[in-house]
C-alpha cells in the first residue's frame, strides 16, 4: 500500500486555508505560512490567506511585514473588519 | 465640585482626551474652555462642562476650579494664558497642579511657579518615536532612574526554548525578567484565526522563554542594549 501524500489530499484553496490554520494554532508558523502561500498561488486574491500570514508575522514581532500583509488583505477586501482593526492597532489608531 | 475631582482647563486635542479618559475611568471631571462648540461636544462625557476664560479669576472660582483636588492646565497655544491660569490655580491653593507644556521655556516657567507636574507630550513622543526607529526590538521603555529602565524587548534567539534559570539571563545580560508576554494563536467565535495576548507576571525560574516572546525586564541601559543585540 502506498503512503498517502498530504499534497494528494489537500488540493483546494479551502483545504490549504484549513491546514494553514491548523499549523498556526499549533505554533508551526513556517508550515502555516507555506500553506497560505499555496492558497495565494491558486488564488492571488484570497484575503484570508494574506490576513493569516499577517497574523503570523505579527506573532513573530515582524510588524512591518504584518502591516504589509494586512494592507494586501484590505486591498482585496476593504470591509474585512478584523483585519482593519489589527492594522489600525499596529499603526497606532484607536479602533 | 467636590474633593477628589479633576478640572481640565483647555480642551484642545490633549486636554479633551485627558478629560474624556478620566471620565471613562469613573472620575468626576470639570472641563473648562472658552470655545462654545468644544464645551458642548465634551458635555456628554464629563460631569460638568463650562465655557469660561482661564485668565478670569472670578470665572474660574465660580466654575468650581478652586474646590478641585487636581487641576490639569492644557493651554498649549498661548503660553501667557497658560501662565496666568497656573498663577490663578496656585493662588486657589489647589493641591495638585499638572501643566501641559509646549516648549522648554514654558516648562521652566511652570516649574518656577510651583506646579507639581509638567508634561511635554510632543517632546516625550519625539523621544519615543526615535527610540522605536533606532531600536526596533525595544517595544516600550520607561525610565525608572537616570541609569535604570523598565523595558519591553523581543526575546533574543539564543534563549528561545530555555527556562529562565537555564538562560542565565541575569548573569549574561545583567537584567531581571519581571514578566513575559506572548502572542497565542486562537480561533475566535466567528471561526477566524486571531491572536490573543497572555502575560506571565513574575515568571518562575522554571518558566520557559518561547520563540517570539516579549520580555519585560529591568536593567541598566547598557544591559538592555546587550539584550536587544
Amino acid at each position: 500500500m502506498s503512503s498517502i501524500d498530504m499534497e494528494d489530499i489537500v488540493s483546494s484553496e479551502a483545504d490549504h486555508i484549513e491546514l494553514g490554520k491548523f499549523y498556526f494554532l499549533n505554533n508551526k508558523y513556517d508550515e502555516a505560512v507555506s500553506e497560505f502561500k499555496k492558497v495565494l498561488e491558486i488564488n492571488p486574491g484570497n484575503a484570508e490567506a494574506y490576513y493569516n500570514i499577517g497574523l503570523i508575522k505579527e506573532s513573530s514581532n515582524l510588524m512591518n511585514e504584518a502591516k504589509e500583509m494586512y494592507s494586501k488583505a484590505l486591498a482585496v477586501k476593504p470591509d474585512y473588519k478584523i483585519v482593519r482593526d489589527r492594522l489600525n492597532k499596529l499603526i497606532g489608531i484607536e479602533n | 465640585m467636590k474633593k477628589n475631582q479633576f478640572a481640565v482647563i483647555g480642551l484642545g486635542t490633549f486636554g479633551y482626551s485627558v478629560a474624556v479618559e478620566l471620565a471613562k475611568k469613573g472620575i468626576q471631571v470639570l472641563a473648562v474652555d472658552n470655545n462654545n462648540e468644544t464645551v458642548n461636544r465634551i458635555s456628554q462625557f464629563v460631569t460638568q462642562a463650562l465655557i469660561a476664560d482661564a485668565t478670569d479669576e472670578k470665572a474660574m472660582e465660580d466654575a468650581g476650579v478652586a474646590d478641585c483636588d487636581s487641576v490639569i492646565i492644557s493651554i498649549g497655544g498661548n503660553i501667557e494664558t497658560s501662565i496666568l491660569a497656573i498663577l490663578i490655580v496656585k493662588e486657589f491653593g489647589v493641591k495638585n497642579v499638572i501643566v501641559k507644556s509646549s516648549s522648554r521655556w514654558h516648562s521652566k516657567v511652570a516649574a518656577k511657579l510651583g506646579v507639581d507636574t509638567v508634561v511635554y507630550p510632543e517632546f516625550e513622543m519625539a523621544k519615543k518615536l526615535v527610540d522605536n526607529i533606532v531600536m526596533p526590538n525595544i517595544l516600550e521603555q520607561i525610565e525608572l532612574s537616570k541609569d535604570y529602565n523598565l523595558v519591553e524587548v523581543v526575546a533574543p534567539k539564543e534563549i528561545w526554548g530555555k527556562t529562565i534559570k537555564n538562560s542565565n539571563i541575569r548573569n549574561n545580560y545583567g537584567v531581571n525578567i519581571i514578566a513575559i508576554r506572548k502572542h497565542v494563536p486562537i480561533i475566535n467565535d466567528d471561526g477566524q484565526s486571531d491572536i490573543k495576548e497572555e502575560i506571565n507576571m513574575m515568571p518562575g525560574s522554571d518558566d520557559e522563554i518561547g520563540r517570539n516572546d516579549i520580555l519585560v525586564v529591568i536593567g541598566s541601559e547598557k544591559s538592555v542594549a546587550k539584550l536587544r543585540g
